[in-house]
Order: structure tokens, then C-alpha cells, then sequence
């Protein structure tokens, strides 16, 4: 009698047939929910493609149909209290896009072809681009259509359209193969102002709080902007070389052996009588310093009192005795160890420079050993020009918040590119002395440019304080530009200081 | 082209394995405590990180450190301090328990949603081989999307299986992957 028991246990299984909605309905429910076709077919054991041929008007049948059907329901009961605002939802354009996107298209179009594409119920980042996308391959968000990506790139501000010179370059139209350019390939400085207007919308114009919002962002955003000014690019950016000992931290707090030749120096005395000393600052100096010599690849050994010019890196000098100490600083800084030390590839072009017939200050420096690769010195320079187009572009608007952004995002991006912990997509600390040896150098250069005009330098500090007696503004321009200098201060020095100011800033006497 | 190396370092190149260049890299990222064990700061944080649970007590029990409580007590108080191999065990334990509990993190941060983390290979040194002998080996990158195996095995401790799986992954780079079983660095950010 087991054929009737099975004839029975078949009509028992027949006779529920469950109602399913509507093909549309069951696609949309589900789309409500949140549940990418992938998650359904692994729920009910079935295919991807079996849940699109569901969902396009193929019913299924026997145990599937029932456990389907169940589902549907239960998420139709889910979905009923809130079902008004997910229909909103599906149909208005997402906020966090902007005009250039084509509405998105939740349409057949894409599905009928493609099994693994599914809906998204709220957009998510691409995966290729990281603007919001309405669609996943495969469980990734992205854009389907490859122009869709390069549209959703934050549209260009109409401040940059006031620049003129070098952002006025012809757009150069990209290699085969390559995605479409985007608005910031062709207008590199377009990430910095999209980023403050979006800051500023953010905090509703609230410039204290979108500062400090910008402030915080600048390492990751000037990592982005690096990416993006380095597309199309001769050399790529090698972010983690192996780096020689002498490179490396001795302790968590330590140092390690490269000396950047940072400047510290006071004019042992004054000429008679009283002067009027100005503090002049540098203005950008680390923004300046980005264009220099940079080593590309991995370091390499070599010993042997050669420098070639095509190569940049960290040599072992003995460096050349100095007897201007009463004028001029001395190129290598306030050094008080006698004996070899490692200095950087500007520090040693300055020397060498300095030796030569047109100068004729010092001895040659004699190089024992290096660590250099071959090197240069546009790694950077579209990096700088476009921080020094944002920067010249808010100085010219009176834009505080920007003007912040771009010097967080300058002064972070080098002190954070060697062994930081806040950056760790470059592990360069080579990049790092050599951009901060090339500040000093241009900073000692400007001294000695003070001094040859017939100036009196009186002191050199740091990486941007230059303090001169006598006329300056017939020899550097004032103004807050990379290429001219701030008053930072006007003090009184000389035989007789009075006011305490004056006594503070004076070493001499 | 042979590709595993046989007999490297015959002609004087110089390298490390790849999948050690990827633990040490793994290690540098998993922030272990910088003072050494051997120091009162070093041991003192490695048993409190140790014994701060008793999740944690389990995991370093199960990582070799198998010594009573009461030891342990004794180490924490400062009354005893342990013993030459005692200090071994503590931050091998140390070591293993840190990387098992940072794998998951880790783990994400490289896979990031699926984009997968760009690596760097830089290839062997060749400085010391005669320049007849030298051969033109470049510097790559390769995007690895699956961290899976790899994370898997380093925080195991597993040397084999983690040069499986770090070979599993090269060998994207074409038939030339051999030349890049030996590197002097492999790079990544997390």
C-alpha cells in the first residue's frame, strides 16, 4: 500500500499551491528589503539566475514555490508600515549624488543580461570609484555603466575658472584604454575646492567647525590628491622600499642618523650702534620644498667620493670647514660633533654648489659612502602646483578655510610620509629629510641672497625666519605668495636694547 | 625559467623568501609592543596583555604558555620573575595571541570591501652578482583582493601554508612570477 501512501503524500504536497504575487511585485518587495538576489538564492538553495527568471515572470513550482511564497509574504508584512517612503526612495534621485549622474536606472535593462547585478535599496560606494552606486556585481557596489563612473567625480568649482597661467592648460585627452577623464584629471585642484564646499555645507558655514573637519581629513585627502595628480605620470610612486638602516627610527622616540642641516643661527655681534631688525617668514616653505630631487626606486649602496647628478639620496659627508660663521649661517646648521655625518641630497648640492668657482665660500665636501637611486624632481610638481593654485586662489578670495586645508594638507603629508602611523600608504622617511633639507637650503639660499644685496642677517631659525637689518623690500617681495615674505616681526637691537621685546629677540651683548 | 628557485644565492643575489617578507610586513602592521620582553616595561605589558581575561588567559595557555596561575601571580606581583625560557615562551605566547587577535581587523582593512590592497614587490639584490650574470628583474605591484589564506596562516604561524598561499597569489604576476619568489621588501599599507 506504499504507492497509495506515496500517491497521497503527492496530492497532499499539490493541493497548497501557494499564491505568489506578481512577478514586478516579487522583484520590488525584495528590493525593498534590502536582499541582493545572490542572499535570496542562497537562502532558498537555488541559483541567482533561477531568482531572476522568478522575478521576470517564470513561477516556480513544488517546495520552492511554497517556501518563495513565504518569504514574499513575510517580507510584504515587513514591508507594509513603512511601504510609502521606500517607493519615495526608489524613484527620487539619492541626495549624495550629484546633477552630472543619470537618474538612477533600477530599470530591466541591466538585469535582463547580467545574472549577478542586482538593485541596491540604498546606494552604497562603488568599489571602482567611491561615489554612491545603485547597483552590486557579484555582491560589490559599482557603477554599471563605466561613464557613470567618471561622471559622479565631484563637479568643478567655478572658482577655478579664475586662475589663470598654469591651470589654464590644455585638458590632455587620455591614452586608450584608460577610463574617461574626470573632472579633477583636468582640474587637479577641483578635490580641494569640492572638498571645502562640501565641509562648509556640512557644518552649514560654520568656518571654525569645517576647518577643524578639513584639518582632520588632510592627510587621507592629500594622499587621494597625490593619486590623482600622479595619473598619466612617468613614474609611479614606490611607497615601500626597503629602507637602509641608517633610515631607520633607533627607538620608537628616537631619531634616526640623517641630518636635515635645519638652521639655527644668531650673527655673533652686531655692528655699532642700533638697528631695526625684521623677522621675515617664508611663506609655504615645506610647499616650496616639494620640488626637489627625489630618489624614485629603492636605495642603493655606493661608496667612493662621486656625486652624480642623475641619482638623489642620503650621503656620508665630512663636511667642509666654514669661516663666515660672523655673516652667513653654515650651510650644514649648528653641528656640534665634528667628524662624517649623513646629510641629505639638498644639503650636499648646497655645499657642492658652495664650492664651486662661482662661489668659492667653502672646501668641497668629501663623500664616503651613499644611499641613492636614481632621481627626480617632478615626482611632486604637479602635487605642489596644485596646492600652490588652491592656496593662491584663497589668498586672492580671502579664503581662510581653505588656506588652512591646503597648509594642514602640505606640512602633514611630509611630516606623516616616513614612519608614520597616521599615514601608512607612503613609507617613505628618505622623501621626508629630503623635502624638510631642501626647506633649510632654500631658506639658507635667501639669507645669502639678503647678504650679497647688502643686507645684515642676523638670524636664521628653523624652516622660515629669516631676521635682516637694513632695506628688504628692494630685495624680497612682501606679500603672503610662496615667492615673497611676511613681516612677522619689527624688533630694535643693537648696543642699548630697551623695551623687553627687543631684549627677548637678542642674543648679543 | 625555473619557478621555484633551487639553489639561490649561488651567484651572490640577495633576498628573503617572499611570504617572510610578508610576515614581517604583517608583523609591522599588528604593532607588537616595542620594548623587548627582557625589559621590566616589556614583560609587565606582554602578562597584562596576557592575563587581562580570562579569554585571554586561555588563548595564552593554548599558545604555550602553560604555567599556573599562581606563577603567573608571582610574575605579575614582581616577587618572581621568570626564567630565561619562561621569557621566551611569554612573548612567543605574546606574539601568537596578538596576531590572532588582530587577524580579523587586519583582515578587513586589507580586503576593504573587496578593492583589495595594492602591493609592492621589490625584487631581489643583485648587487653582488657579476654583471654578466645579472638579469633585468622589475619592480612590481599587484592588487591582491583575497587576504584570506594569507591572514589565515600568518596568524597561525604557519610557514608552509602561508608561503602556499602567498605563492597562490603571485603567480598573477605572470610566468615570470619566479623571479619574485625571492624579494628584498614587500610593501603594503593596512
Amino acid at each position: 500500500m506504499s504507492d497509495f501512501d506515496a500517491i497521497d503524500s503527492l496530492l497532499a504536497s499539490l493541493t497548497p499551491q501557494s499564491a505568489l504575487p506578481e512577478a514586478r511585485v516579487r522583484r520590488g518587495l525584495r528590493e525593498r528589503a534590502g536582499l541582493s538576489k545572490a542572499q535570496l538564492a542562497r537562502t532558498l538553495g537555488v541559483s541567482p539566475s533561477t531568482v531572476t527568471g522568478w522575478e521576470t515572470g517564470r513561477d516556480p513550482s513544488g517546495e520552492l514555490r511554497t517556501k518563495y511564497a513565504y518569504l514574499l509574504e513575510g517580507l510584504a508584512a515587513k514591508l507594509a508600515p513603512s511601504a510609502p517612503q521606500p517607493a519615495d526612495e526608489a524613484t527620487a534621485p539619492p541626495s549624495a549624488l550629484d546633477e552630472n549622474t543619470t537618474s538612477p536606472a533600477p530599470g530591466p535593462a541591466a538585469d535582463d543580461d547580467m545574472d549577478d547585478v542586482e538593485a541596491l535599496a540604498a546606494p552604497e560606494p562603488c568599489v571602482l570609484c567611491g561615489q554612491p552606486a545603485r547597483h552590486q556585481v557579484a555582491g560589490f557596489p559599482q557603477h554599471l555603466d563605466p561613464a557613470q563612473c567618471a561622471t559622479t567625480a565631484p563637479a568643478p568649482d567655478t572658482s577655478t575658472q579664475q586662475m589663470g597661467g598654469r591651470t589654464a592648460k590644455p585638458v590632455k585627452a587620455a591614452p586608450a584604454g584608460r577610463r574617461a577623464t574626470t573632472a579633477s584629471d583636468a582640474d587637479p585642484s577641483g578635490p580641494i575646492a569640492a572638498a571645502v564646499a562640501e565641509a562648509l555645507e556640512a557644518h552649514e558655514g560654520d568656518v571654525e567647525a569645517a576647518t577643524a573637519a578639513l584639518v582632520k581629513r588632510a592627510i587621507p585627502d592629500a594622499m587621494a590628491l597625490l593619486d590623482d595628480c600622479r595619473r598619466g605620470g612617468r613614474y609611479a610612486i614606490v611607497a615601500h622600499p626597503w629602507i637602509p638602516d641608517i633610515l631607520r627610527k633607533q627607538s620608537a622616540r628616537g631619531a634616526d642618523q640623517i641630518w636635515e642641516a635645519r638652521p639655527k643661527w644668531t650673527r655673533p655681534g652686531l655692528p655699532a650702534g642700533r638697528h631695526e631688525v625684521t623677522a621675515l617668514d617664508i611663506n609655504g616653505a615645506y610647499l616650496s620644498a616639494l620640488k626637489t630631487h627625489l630618489p624614485l626606486g629603492q636605495l642603493e649602496h655606493s661608496t667612493g667620493n662621486v656625486h652624480d647628478r642623475r641619482r638623489a639620496g642620503v650621503y656620508l659627508i665630512t663636511p667642509p670647514a666654514w669661516e663666515h660663521g660672523a655673516y652667513l649661517p653654515n650651510p650644514i646648521g649648528n653641528r656640534d660633533e665634528p667628524g662624517p655625518l649623513w646629510v641629505t641630497e639638498p644639503t650636499l648640492r648646497l655645499l657642492l654648489r658652495l664650492s664651486g668657482p662661482k662661489y668659492g665660500l667653502c672646501e668641497p665636501p668629501e663623500i664616503h659612502e651613499s644611499f641613492t637611486s636614481g632621481a627626480t624632481e617632478s615626482l611632486l610638481e604637479k602635487f605642489r602646483i596644485a596646492l600652490k593654485d588652491a592656496r593662491d586662489t584663497a589668498l586672492a578670495d580671502g579664503d581662510e578655510v581653505t588656506l588652512e586645508y591646503v597648509k594642514a594638507m602640505y606640512s602633514k603629508f611630509v611630516s606623516t610620509m616616513g614612519e608614520s602611523n597616521y599615514n601608512r600608504e607612503l613609507y617613505r622617511p628618505d622623501w621626508m629629510h629630503l623635502i624638510r633639507s631642501q626647506a633649510f637650503a632654500n631658506l639658507w639660499a635667501k639669507a645669502l641672497k639678503a647678504h650679497d644685496a647688502g643686507l645684515t642677517v642676523v638670524r636664521v631659525m628653523g624652516t622660515d625666519e629669516l631676521h635682516v637689518v637694513g632695506d628688504w623690500r628692494r630685495v624680497f617681495p612682501e606679500g603672503r605668495g610662496v615667492s615673497e615674505v611676511k613681516v612677522k616681526d619689527v624688533y630694535a637691537a643693537g648696543t642699548a636694547p630697551t623695551d623687553p621685546a627687543a631684549a627677548g629677540h637678542t642674543d648679543e651683548n | 625559467m625555473p619557478e621555484r628557485t633551487i639553489d639561490f644565492g649561488k651567484y651572490g643575489a640577495q633576498g628573503i623568501k617572499g611570504h617572510e617578507a610578508v610576515a614581517r610586513q604583517l608583523d609591522a602592521l599588528a604593532d607588537f609592543i616595542a620594548s623587548p620582553v627582557t625589559t621590566r616595561r616589556g614583560l609587565m605589558a606582554r602578562l597584562h596583555y596576557l592575563t587581562r581575561t580570562p579569554h585571554a588567559r586561555a588563548a595564552a595557555h593554548d599558545a604555550g604558555l602553560t604555567v599556573t596561575d599562581r606563577t603567573l601571580k608571582a610574575w605579575l606581583a614582581g616577587t618572581r620573575s621568570p626564567t630565561r625560557q619562561n621569557l621566551a615562551r611569554i612573548d612567543a605566547a605574546y606574539r601568537t595571541v596578538r596576531r590572532h587577535n588582530v587577524a580579523r581587523y587586519l583582515l578587513a582593512r586589507l580586503n576593504r570591501t573587496g578593492r583589495g590592497t595594492r602591493v609592492e614587490i621589490h625584487p631581489l639584490n643583485q648587487s653582488g652578482v657579476h654583471s654578466s650574470r645579472q638579469r633585468v628583474v622589475e619592480f612590481r605591484t599587484l592588487n591582491i583582493r583575497r587576504w584570506e589564506a594569507i591572514i589565515g596562516a600568518w596568524s597561525s604561524g604557519d610557514d608552509r601554508a602561508l608561503d602556499e598561499a602567498w605563492i597562490e597569489q603571485i603567480v598573477d604576476l605572470g610566468s615570470q612570477w619566479g623571479q619574485y619568489e625571492y624579494v628584498t621588501n614587500i610593501g603594503f599599507a593596512a
